[in-house]
Parts: C-alpha cells; sequence; structure tokens
C-alpha cells in the first residue's frame, strides 16, 4: 500500500495571491516530495513584443508584465533598448531612474512583508504595513503621475522632472517610513508568536542555495552573496551608499530580516539620491534603430531580472526574452518545502515573494 | 493582557487610515497623467501622436475631401502621454490635463464601437489612397 498521501496548494487558494500549483507529496504532516506548475497566468507577452508593437512602444509593453516591478521590466528593456543603440544616459537620468527602482523596491518589499505577517495569521500587521506602504506608494505617484503603471522611463530620458516640491516630499515620507521600519524591526524580530512561524521554519542552506542557483533576498537570507546591483555597472550603487545585506540562518525570519534592512538601505540611497542630484537633460534623443543582440540584468526586488533583446536594424523586434527571479528561483523554493510541515507551506510560500504574473508573462 | 486591551481599546478611537471613497474624494497629486485633450485648430495632421501610441487610442479618419479628423479613445489609452512628447506643437495641439476619465458604460462602445471604427479608418484610408491613384491617371491620360 501506499504510504504516501498526496495534497495540492492551489492553483486557487485562500492562502495565495497568485495562481501557483504545488503538489505536496506528504508522508503524514511532512513534505517529502514537492512538485510546481506555473503558468496559470500566460498571456504572450513576448511574442505580442516582436509582432504587435514596434521597438519605441514595447518599453510601454513589458511594463505590464507585472504590477509590482513595473518600473524594474520597463528600465530592463529600455537599458538593453539603449546598448543596441548605442546611447549611454547622462547621470541626471540615471540617477532618477535609480531612484524610481529603489522606491519600488521598498514598496514591494514591504508587500511581502505583509503578507508574510498574514500568514503567520497577524492579520493588524498585514494592514498597519499595507497602510505605511502608503507612503511610498504616494511619493511613486507624485513623481510619476501614476499609482501602479508608472510609465516613467522611456527610450533616451525619464519621462518627468524631480522639482523641489516633489523633493521636500520624499524626504517628509522616507522620514515617517524610517521610523516605521525601525519599529518594525524590533517587531519582527522579538514578538513571541511570529517567531513561533517563521524561527527555524523554511530553511534553505548555504549549499543549497549554491547548487539550486537561490537569487535575490532568498539566497542572501541563506548567507549567498550574489545581488547584481554589487556586480554591474550599469548605475553608480557603489557611490551612493549601498551595502550588501547578509544573513546566515536562510529561515523565514532571515529572510524577512533581509527585506527589512534593505528598506533601511534603499530609504538611505533615495535620500542621498535626491540630495545629489545631478544638473542634466532629462530627455535625449537616443537615434537609430536597434541591430543586433544584447544582453542586461538588473536587481529586481524578487533578484535577478534577465533580459534579451535582439532586433535587425527595423522597427519590430525580433526577439525579447524576459527571465524574471521567481521563475529562477522555482528550484531553490520546491527544495526548501522537502521536510517542512504541511501546515507551514503557505507561510513558507509567501516568504519567497513568489510573483506568478511576472513568471508566466 | 491588560495592556493589549488598553491598546485595542486605544484603537476604537483613533481616525482610519482608508479615504471613504464615495463619500470622500480622492486627492490626486499634483501633475496627476490624466486624460489627452486635443487642440484641432493648431493640428497639423502630421499623424505622430497615431504612429507613437502604444495601445492606438489616437486614430484619424480620412474624409474624402482630405481633411482629417481626430479620435480618442480614453478607455483605451494608458496615459503614458507618448503622444504629447511627439507633437510638434505640445501644449497647443495635444497636452495632458489632470482630469480622471470616467468609468466606461456600455453605451460608450468603449470596445466594440472602437472596433468598428478602427476598422472605418483604415478603409477611409485605402479609399482615399485609390481615388488619389485614379486621379492621377485620369489627369495623366487627360494630358
Amino acid at each position: 500500500m501506499k504510504k504516501t498521501i498526496q495534497i495540492p496548494l492551489g492553483s486557487q487558494h485562500i492562502s495565495l495571491l497568485e495562481p501557483i500549483r504545488f503538489k505536496f507529496e506528504c508522508e503524514n504532516e511532512k513534505i517529502i516530495g514537492v512538485d510546481a506548475d506555473v503558468g496559470f497566468v500566460h498571456r504572450g507577452v513576448e511574442l505580442a513584443c516582436t509582432r504587435s508593437f514596434e521597438f519605441k512602444q514595447v518599453g510601454y509593453v513589458v511594463a505590464r508584465v507585472c504590477g509590482l516591478c513595473a518600473i524594474t521590466h520597463s528600465l530592463s528593456y529600455t537599458l538593453a533598448v539603449e546598448k543596441l543603440l548605442g546611447y549611454e544616459a547622462n547621470d541626471r537620468i540615471k540617477y532618477l531612474r535609480m531612484l524610481m527602482v529603489e522606491l519600488d523596491r521598498i514598496h514591494s518589499h514591504m508587500l511581502c512583508l505583509a503578507h508574510t505577517a498574514e500568514n503567520a495569521g497577524f492579520e493588524a500587521l498585514f494592514m498597519q504595513i499595507m497602510g505605511d506602504r502608503e507612503l511610498v506608494m504616494d511619493v511613486q505617484e507624485a513623481i510619476s503621475g501614476n499609482r501602479v503603471q508608472f510609465d516613467y522611463i522611456s527610450i533616451g530620458g525619464v519621462n518627468r522632472d524631480l522639482t523641489p516640491e516633489l523633493s521636500a516630499l520624499i524626504h517628509k515620507n522616507l522620514n515617517t517610513l524610517s521610523e516605521k521600519i525601525d519599529a518594525l524591526l524590533g517587531l519582527f524580530d522579538n514578538n513571541w508568536s511570529l517567531s513561533l512561524k517563521y524561527k527555524g521554519l523554511g530553511v534553505l542552506s548555504l549549499e543549497d542555495a549554491y547548487t539550486y542557483n537561490a537569487l535575490g533576498p532568498l539566497a542572501r537570507a541563506a548567507g549567498l552573496a550574489t545581488d547584481v546591483r554589487a556586480e554591474t555597472s550599469d548605475f553608480p550603487y557603489e557611490a551612493l551608499g549601498y551595502t550588501m545585506i547578509l544573513e546566515s540562518t536562510g529561515d523565514i525570519h532571515a529572510r524577512n530580516f533581509v527585506r527589512l534592512r534593505e528598506i533601511q538601505n534603499s530609504i538611505a540611497m533615495c535620500r542621498n539620491i535626491v540630495d545629489n542630484l545631478p544638473l542634466g537633460e532629462i530627455q535625449e534623443k537616443a537615434k537609430g534603430k536597434p541591430n543586433g543582440e544584447a544582453v542586461v540584468r538588473v536587481e529586481a526586488p524578487r533578484g535577478e531580472l534577465f533580459y534579451l533583446v535582439r532586433g535587425n536594424g527595423q522597427n519590430m523586434l525580433e526577439r525579447v526574452r524576459i527571465k524574471t527571479p521567481t521563475f529562477s528561483a522555482i528550484p531553490a523554493m520546491m527544495e526548501v518545502f522537502k521536510g517542512a510541515e504541511y501546515a507551514d507551506a503557505p507561510a513558507i510560500l509567501a516568504s519567497f515573494d513568489p510573483c506568478m504574473s511576472c513568471t508566466a508573462k | 493582557m491588560l495592556r493589549s486591551m488598553l491598546e485595542a481599546f486605544k484603537n476604537l478611537f483613533k481616525p482610519v487610515r482608508t479615504i471613504q471613497y464615495p463619500a470622500e474624494d480622492i486627492v490626486l497629486p499634483n501633475g496627476y497623467r490624466g486624460l489627452i485633450e486635443y487642440g484641432i485648430d493648431e493640428c497639423i495632421f502630421c499623424d505622430k501622436c497615431e504612429k507613437v501610441c502604444p495601445p492606438g487610442a489616437i486614430l484619424f479618419y480620412q474624409h474624402e475631401g482630405g481633411e482629417k479628423e481626430y479620435r480618442y479613445n480614453p478607455w483605451l489609452c494608458i496615459y503614458c502621454g507618448e503622444c504629447v512628447r511627439a507633437c510638434p506643437k505640445p501644449e497647443e495641439a495635444l497636452w495632458q490635463s489632470e482630469t480622471k476619465q470616467r468609468s466606461a458604460v456600455k453605451e460608450d462602445g468603449a470596445n466594440e464601437g472602437w472596433f468598428v471604427y478602427e476598422d472605418a479608418c483604415k478603409k477611409s484610408r485605402q479609399r482615399y489612397v485609390e481615388a488619389k491613384k485614379a486621379d492621377k491617371i485620369q489627369n495623366k491620360s487627360e494630358e
């Protein structure tokens, strides 16, 4: 007789935000085997980029791949096309782009923290973090003119400039947020009921992180020093006070802490950017048509985002390939589930911060 | 236990953090990206806005006399402002306002009506080009 039992999680489940299906092979309460299925929200974005839209419009199409890291997607695509056009942005454009990406990281991490809190049964904390998240969303709305779909980056620059009033608003909101994050750090560390659901659960060891190619906060929580911001030189991150945040235990608690401290780091960087914004044009002419192949890596909130763009000197591109961080992290995710209790699965899954619409695109 | 009860009691009298939407208006920030507005007097009909628009929310209908008619679908528009940046006469012929578009109702024909119009625009252009060609041939034969 078969000793194991199969329990599915998803594709529709109350603890899930987005459709993903896991098939857990369970022995009593323990998970011993995992099978994952993504791709319930496939929209054919890659094909649309090469068939229906010209290369100047594709930036606005790929921004709609993901609602949370819209700016990272359009930035990666724009960088790839700018490489093909042989154009390099001036410092002001780079700084403004960085500012938006870091703000994006802050609010995305806060969303993830809110959901891990919710999955630990702490609804009030979920509400509190989501309420604080509005501070960042307001800043982004004021800068770009829209709350979710920013459409801020275009080929050859950015669409809007930073006014002194906006700088004041950014400082004001980030100061408020900074205090709240400090309070959250204490709460996530010391709250007894939260630590029951976080500490020692969903552990990814350093060797496993290497073997299964973990990335983003998932890898950094296990102590694997990988961050595209430190590895590439597209943006002057080092000069603006970037530090890599590493933890060693690799459990949910460590992941939350990596996120919280990354938010602090991003807040510091945003302040530096606003204070030291260089002078220059915000929109320059990038002439020509993309010819050749370019590869771009950008650190999205969840890890490395990879773009490949191939053009043949015409308005329509030949190929656009998007590899999202969640897709790359699936092997590591499956490894984490093995050995965990079935009841902890939703909490562990939330701590990965999976973005299925990105992955299925 | 006592502390948490006190905390819970205090929370009853705290103001809510959400906006009570239908009763209370949502405050839009300065520079909110709203509707694209059009000034027919200044437009030179270069069609640049139509070409750059990512979703194809701006179309020009070609009349037989040669004049063009601007048509804009606010429910298809993504409000990126690319058309305004492409316009040779921004702020005069085409500009982005801060007004928010109301939601579409069935009578607006936001989808089906627009598909019909897209088709009509395409056909109007073909007709126009063909008529011009025919004119040219006629002129040549008259010479």
